[in-house]
C-alpha cells in the first residue's frame, strides 16, 4: 500500500498527463496536432511561469496572494511605459514593478509581522486598486508596437516564447533550490523558521528575496498575457493566484513547506492545461472546465506525501 | 512502605502483549500487572516500547497479539472511548487540552451536563469545582486553559480523569515541563490518587522521581519486559544496568583543566530582570548555569546568542568586544548555540542530516554561486565520524534519527560552524540514558580541546556530571557560585529555592511560598 502511494506520489502526475494525452488523442483527432499543442503548451506556460516563483514561496512556507494582482499592474507598467521608452524598458518596468511588490509583501511579513496569507490577501486588494487607479480603468493598447508580442509569440526552433520563459525560469529556480545557499536557506525556513534562525540563516532578508522573484514572476506572467493581446488593463489575470497555488499544489510540493517540486509545477500547469483544452475540443461546456480543476486538486491533495495542515492526518498520525 | 496488599488481585493485566510494526518489533511478548491502588513505575530508554505500550492502554494501536485484562477480564481497547469506558485515562506528554475553552468545559468535554438542549452551566461549573477540590486544588472553572501554566494544565487533565471515575491513571513524563517545586507537588498528588485507591502507571526515566514515588518498578528494553520489582528491592545503579543492558560510568564532573577566560561577560542587564550577569568562561571549563524553572538562567543563555533583547552589557570574546544583536552575529564571532527544544527550533525534519549540519556554513562548502556536494560530503563525513553520528545516509532525512542522534546533528552544526564557545541548552532533554552518557562523553571531549562550554540544564544531576563550576539563578538574578566538592545537588537545590537566603524570599514570593496557584506568573519565563 505504502510503496503504491510512493510510486504514485513521485511519478504521479507524468503518468496521468500522459494517459489523459493519449486519451484525448483518441477521441478527439484535433488534439494531437502541433499547433493544438503549442497552443496548450502556451497555456500552461502562463500559469507556469508565476508557479515557478510560488513554488519557491511554498518552499519557504507562505505562499503569495497577490500575484494577480500584481500581473495586472505589471502588465499596465510595462505596456504604458513601451510607446515611450521602447520595448526593452517596458519589461524592465513590469520586472521592476513586480520586485517592488513582492518586496512590500516580505517587508509586512517580517517586519509588521503579519502573517503571509493575510499580508498578501492584504496586498492582492491594494495591488489591484492601484492597478485600476493607474490605468483610470480603461485598457491600455499598443498600436503598432508589435515588437512587445516577443513575450507571447516568439519562437525559437518553433517552441513558443512563453513556453521558453517558463521552462528556463523553472530550471534556474530547480538550480537556486538545489544548489545554492540562497535555496538551501529557503527550505530551511520552510521546514523550521526558529531552527533556521538559530543556525545562523537570515530569515528576513532570505524572505525578502523569495518575495521579491514570486513578484517579478507575477509580472512576467502579467506581461506575457498581456503581450498576448497588446492589451492590459487592471482587470488582468483576476484569479490567477489561485491557478498557481493550484498547478504548484497539483504538482507535489506541500503546502507545509520545506520542500519544492519545480517538474512537479510545470507537469501540474501542463496537466490542468491539457485537460481545459480537451474539454474544448470536446465541446463540453466551460463550467465543467472549473469542476474538474477543482476534482484534480482534491484528488492530487489526498495523493499528496504531507498533509499535515489538515487536522485529521494529525489525529491518525498521533502515537 | 505503603505498597498496597502483594495478594491483591490486579487491576490490569498484561499478558504477552505484543505489537508490530511495519519493519520493527515494538513489544515483544510483554507481561505484567498493576495492582488496585498501586503506583507502578514503566521506566526504559527511548524505543524501549513505553510509547507503544501506553498507546495501546490509550486505545490508540491494537496489540497484534496478547490481551489486556481488566479485573480478570479480557477487553478489546479499539478506540480512545472505549479506554475511557474501561476506566483507563492516559495523560500525554503533549496534553488533550482544548485551549480556548474553560477549565469546565475541558474536564466535562462529551459529557457536558445539560438542562433539556442547553448546557447546564452552574452544574458543570459545580461539578468542576468539587472535583478539583478532590485534588486539593483552587482553580476558577471559568478560566480559559491557554491562560494556565502548564503545571496546572496537567491538573485540569487529571481532574478529567478524576470525574471519569478512572480508576487508572496513565501519565506519560508528567514532569518533562514542571519545575522541581511543581514536581515535588505532582509526586503528592499522586500519592494522595493511590491512596485514595486509583491505580497510577507512571512512566518517566527521571529515575529520582521513580523512586520517589514507585511501590513497583517495571522495566522495558527494546521491546521486551525485563523485570517488575518492588521498589524497596531495588537501588538505581540495578534500573539503570536493566535499561540499558550494561552498566553506566561515572556521575561526576571529570577533572578539567581550565585555561584563559575566552568569554567574559559583564553586567549584562535583561528587561525587567533584578540584577546585572557577570561571568568568565575559561577555555576548557564548562560553567553551568542552574536554576529552577524561570529563574533567570535560560534568559541569559538566549541573550548571549541574541535571540533576547538586552538593556545593558558587554561581551568580550578572546579579548574583543563582540555585539550580540543577532544569531548571525553571535555565530560570525565565535558563539554556538544548541537549542533545549529540539524539535521546534533545532532539526529542519524534513532536510538530510548533511544539509542539516551544513546549513550554516554554506558559505565554506561552494565552489563559486554553487554548493558543492563533495565539500559538503566532506564536512558530514567529518562530524559524523567525530561525534559518531549513526545515520543511514547522509541523504537520509534527519527525522528518521532518533532524538539522541538528532541532538549530535544539532551539535555538529554549531561545531561545524567553529564556535570557540558554545552555548548549551538543555543538552539532553528527551534523550534517552544510553545517548545521554554518549552525548556527556563527546561534551568532555569537546572541553578537552579546548572548547569552552556554557551549560544550561534543569537537571542537576547533569550539571554535576558535566559542569566543574556552576552559577545558581533564583528569582531572576544569581544568588551564588559553587565549584569543585563545593558543586553538589543539595548545595545547588539549597540556593536555587533561596533556602536560608531572606532576601531572596521577599524579592521571589511565588518561589518561596508553599501551596497552591500562585506560582503561574513564574512558568511564563
Amino acid at each position: 500500500m505504502t510503496g503504491v502511494r510512493k510510486f504514485l506520489q513521485t511519478y504521479a502526475i507524468g503518468l496521468i498527463v500522459l494517459v489523459v494525452a493519449v486519451v484525448l488523442s483518441l477521441m478527439t483527432p484535433h488534439f494531437f496536432r502541433v499547433e493544438n499543442l503549442l497552443n496548450v503548451m502556451t497555456n500552461a506556460a502562463v500559469v507556469a511561469i508565476v508557479g515557478a516563483g510560488m513554488t519557491l514561496a511554498i518552499a519557504s512556507g507562505n505562499f503569495d496572494l497577490s500575484v494577480g494582482s500584481t500581473a495586472a499592474f505589471a502588465g499596465c507598467v510595462s505596456m504604458s511605459v513601451v510607446p515611450t521608452a521602447g520595448v526593452a524598458a517596458g519589461i524592465v518596468a513590469g520586472l521592476l514593478t513586480g520586485a517592488l511588490v513582492g518586496l512590500a509583501n516580505g517587508l509586512i511579513i517580517t517586519e509588521l509581522r503579519v502573517p503571509a496569507f493575510i499580508a498578501t490577501l492584504g496586498m492582492l486588494e491594494i495591488v489591484r486598486g492601484l492597478a485600476l487607479i493607474y490605468t483610470q480603468g480603461r485598457d491600455i493598447y499598443l498600436y503598432g508596437q508589435t515588437e512587445y508580442k516577443v513575450l507571447s509569440g516568439g519562437h525559437i526552433f518553433g517552441i513558443p516564447m512563453p513556453v521558453l520563459i517558463a521552462v528556463g525560469l523553472a530550471g534556474l529556480i530547480a538550480l537556486v533550490v538545489a544548489q545554492t545557499r540562497f535555496g538551501r536557506h529557503v527550505l530551511a525556513i520552510g521546514n523550521s523558521l526558529p531552527a533556521a534562525r538559530r543556525s545562523g540563516v537570515r530569515t528576513s532578508l532570505v524572505l525578502w528575496g523569495v518575495f521579491v522573484i514570486v513578484g517579478m514572476t507575477a509580472a512576467l506572467s502579467g506581461m506575457v498575457i498581456s503581450a498576448q493581446v497588446l492589451t492590459a488593463n487592471g482587470r488582468l489575470a483576476t484569479g490567477l493566484e489561485l491557478s498557481a497555488i493550484a498547478v504548484v499544489v497539483v504538482g507535489g510540493t506541500a503546502l507545509s513547506g520545506g520542500r519544492a517540486s519545480l517538474v512537479g509545477t510545470l507537469l501540474g500547469a501542463l496537466l490542468v492545461a491539457v485537460i481545459n483544452n480537451g474539454l474544448n475540443l470536446l465541446n463540453v461546456p466551460i463550467f465543467y472546465q472549473e469542476l474538474t480543476v477543482g476534482i484534480l486538486l482534491v484528488v492530487a491533495l489526498a495523493l499528496s506525501v504531507d498533509r499535515s495542515f489538515n487536522p485529521f492526518t494529525q489525529l491518525r498520525r498521533q502515537q | 512502605m505503603n505498597a498496597p496488599g502483594t495478594t491483591a488481585p490486579p487491576l490490569l493485566q498484561l499478558r504477552g502483549i505484543s505489537r508490530r510494526f511495519p519493519g520493527v518489533l515494538a513489544l515483544d511478548n510483554v507481561d505484567f500487572d498493576v495492582r488496585p491502588g498501586e503506583v507502578h513505575a514503566l521506566v526504559g530508554e527511548n524505543g524501549a516500547g513505553k510509547s507503544t505500550l501506553i498507546n495501546i492502554l490509550a486505545g490508540v494501536h491494537q496489540p497484534s497479539a496478547g490481551n489486556v485484562e481488566i479485573n480478570g477480564r479480557p477487553i478489546d481497547l479499539p478506540t480512545p472511548l472505549s479506554a475511557q469506558h474501561a476506566g483507563i485515562s492516559v495523560i500525554f506528554q503533549e496534553f488533550n487540552l482544548l485551549p480556548t475553552l474553560s477549565v469546565a468545559e475541558n474536564v466535562f468535554i462529551n459529557r457536558e451536563p445539560t438542562k433539556g438542549a442547553r448546557i447546564d452551566w452552574p452544574a458543570m461549573y459545580r461539578r468542576t469545582t468539587e472535583v478539583l477540590a478532590l485534588l486539593d486544588v483552587d482553580l476558577d472553572p471559568r478560566v480559559e486553559v491557554r491562560d494556565l501554566p502548564v503545571a496546572q494544565q496537567q491538573l485540569v487533565e487529571i481532574a478529567k480523569a478524576l470525574s471519569f471515575k478512572a480508576s487508572l491513571i496513565v501519565m506519560d513524563e508528567p514532569t518533562a515541563a514542571l519545575s522541581e517545586r511543581e514536581v515535588e507537588r505532582l509526586l503528592k498528588l499522586v500519592r494522595t490518587l493511590a491512596d485514595g485507591g486509583v491505580s497510577v502507571l507512571y512512566v518517566s526515566h527521571k529515575l529520582t522521581e521513580v523512586f520517589a514515588i514507585a511501590d513497583r518498578i517495571t522495566v522495558l528494553r527494546d521491546g521486551r519486559h525485563v523485570l517488575t520489582e518492588n521498589r524497596s528491592n531495588l537501588n538505581e545503579r540495578q534500573v539503570i544496568s536493566a535499561m540499558v543492558g550494561r552498566e553506566l560510568i561515572y556521575t561526576t564532573c571529570p577533572e578539567r583543566r581550565p585555561g584563559e577566560v575566552v568569554f567574559r561577560v559583564r553586567s549584562l542587564r535583561l528587561p525587567g530582570s533584578p540584577a546585572a550577569v557577570s561571568l568568565d568562561l575559561r577555555a576548557g571549563e564548562v560553567l553551568g548555569l542552574a536554576g529552577l524553572m524561570g529563574s533567570g538562567s535560560t534568559d541569559v543563555m538566549l541573550a548571549l546568542f541574541g535571540l533576547q533583547p538586552v538593556d545593558a552589557g558587554e561581551v568580550t570574546l578572546n579579548g574583543s568586544a563582540i555585539a550580540i544583536n543577532g544569531p548571525q552575529t553571535a555565530i560570525r564571532a565565535g558563539v554556538g548555540f544548541v537549542p533545549d527544544d529540539r524539535k521546534k527550533a533545532g532539526v529542519l525534519p524534513d532536510l538530510s542530516v548533511m544539509h542539516n549540519v551544513t546549513v550554516g556554513i554554506l558559505d565554506r562548502v561552494r565552489t563559486g554561486f554553487w554548493i558543492d556536494r563533495r565539500k559538503e560530503r566532506a564536512v558530514i563525513d567529518d562530524y559524523g565520524q567525530k561525534l559518531n553520528i549513526r545515520y543511514s545516509s547522509p541523504n537520509q532525512m534527519v527525522s528518521g534519527l532518533s532524538g539522541g542522534n538528532q541532538q549530535k546533528v544539532i551539535l555538529a552544526r554549531a561545531l561545524a560552524e567553529n564556535c570557540r564557545v558554545l552555548l548549551l541548552c538543555e543538552p539532553t532533554r528527551g534523550v534517552d540514558v544510553g545517548a545521554k552518557a554518549e552525548i556527556y562523553t563527546l561534551i568532555d571531549r569537546l572541553v578537552e580541546a579546548g572548547i569552552a562550554v556554557l551549560l544550561q540544564s534543569s537537571e542537576l544531576p547533569e550539571i554535576i556530571r558535566l559542569a566543574n563550576r556552576c552559577i545558581v539563578f533564583a528569582g531572576g538574578r544569581p544568588v551564588g557560585e559553587l565549584a569543585g566538592a563545593a558543586l553538589t545537588q543539595p548545595a545547588v537545590m539549597e540556593l536555587a529555592t533561596g533556602l536560608g537566603r531572606d532576601e531572596t524570599r521577599v524579592k521571589a514570593p511565588a518561589a518561596a511560598a508553599p501551596g497552591d496557584s500562585g506560582n503561574g506568573e513564574e512558568a511564563g519565563g
